[in-house]
């Protein structure tokens, strides 16, 4: 692979996980399953998981608190802060991965878009890891974490090794 | 929840600290380079135009990160790309990925639901 780039100094593009689907509903609909909590509690989590605790304050700033439990009784717990809502069109909001005694061990900022087209939703998902913790080593300060389409295609590489 | 996607794996310290490492442009240029084959560091200070102990500078980050390994050989220690850490972050990657595609699974099943009861109920949410 050759993956070597001309500006080594350009600004990373910032990209670390898109997914994209296609709901068939409007998406003002598709975003109000984000920001009720009701509504979210249905689906937030893989198969076979639930949410006994859902509590989102959607607005900037407000807190996202998730306890999602798996099949086996384990429960998951998980923080986040809204940061934009735009409604019907975006959503930013991190969330933190906890350790098991529910330290945050680092942070994930969440870039959802909701674009319509014909009654179709189409919602891209992008997230980047944002934040080293209190625990990673002093020499990380002040590093903003993320990566790129050439850690991609090194990991395609490796996929191949 | 993604404590799920982080205790299948390395310490979630070790994997900070990669994406730490994968921060930087200038570290991922050279990671792309040594995937490609060991390399001396002039060899790898080559495109960029910095100074040597700046690359060098580079290199002790990614060794620390444990994603490069130095050669023993006085003369040219030869840097290498060590797999782990990059499979250790493609893994989290995975994890996270197969996370929200379930839940897009559910949350489609969800909607098709609402739309069901919607046209049984005369649509009268609309």
């Amino acid at each position: 692979m050759a993956a070597r780039t001309n500006n080594p100094t350009k600004k990373p593009a910032d990209r670390a996980l898109i997914i994209t689907r296609v709901f068939d509903a409007p998406r003002e609909r598709l975003f109000n399953a984000w920001i009720d909590p009701k509504q979210m509690a249905r689906w937030w989590g893989p198969h076979g998981f639930t949410n006994p605790v859902c509590e989102l304050d959607a607005r900037p700033g407000g807190a996202i608190r998730i306890h999602m439990r798996g099949p086996d009784g384990t429960v998951y717990p998980m923080t986040g802060v809204y940061q934009e809502i735009r409604e019907p069109e975006r959503l930013v909001f991190t969330n933190a991965a906890l350790d098991e005694q529910g330290k945050p061990l680092f942070e994930v900022l969440n870039t959802v878009t909701f674009t319509e087209q014909s009654g179709k939703t189409t919602l891209t998902l992008q997230a980047r890891v944002i934040k080293k913790t209190a625990e990673a080593a002093p020499y990380l300060a002040g590093m903003e974490a993320g990566w790129t389409q050439s850690l991609e295609r090194l990991e395609s590489h490796l996929a191949n090794v | 929840m993604f404590n799920q996607m982080v205790n299948h794996t390395m310490s979630p310290d070790r994997l900070n600290v990669t994406f730490a490492a994968l921060a930087d442009p200038t570290r991922r240029a050279i990671l792309a380079r040594l995937a490609s084959g060991e390399a001396s560091v002039t060899e790898l200070a080559e495109p960029f135009q910095m100074s040597m102990p700046a690359i060098s500078k580079h290199l002790k980050v990614l060794q620390r990160a444990g994603l490069i390994a130095r050669g023993r050989e006085a003369q040219w220690r030869p840097c290498r790309l060590e797999a782990g850490p990059l499979q250790d972050v493609a893994d989290w990657v995975e994890r996270y990925r197969r996370f929200w595609d379930e839940s897009f699974d559910r949350l489609d099943e969800y909607l098709q639901e609402l739309q069901r009861k919607e046209k049984n109920h005369g649509r009268k949410n609309k």
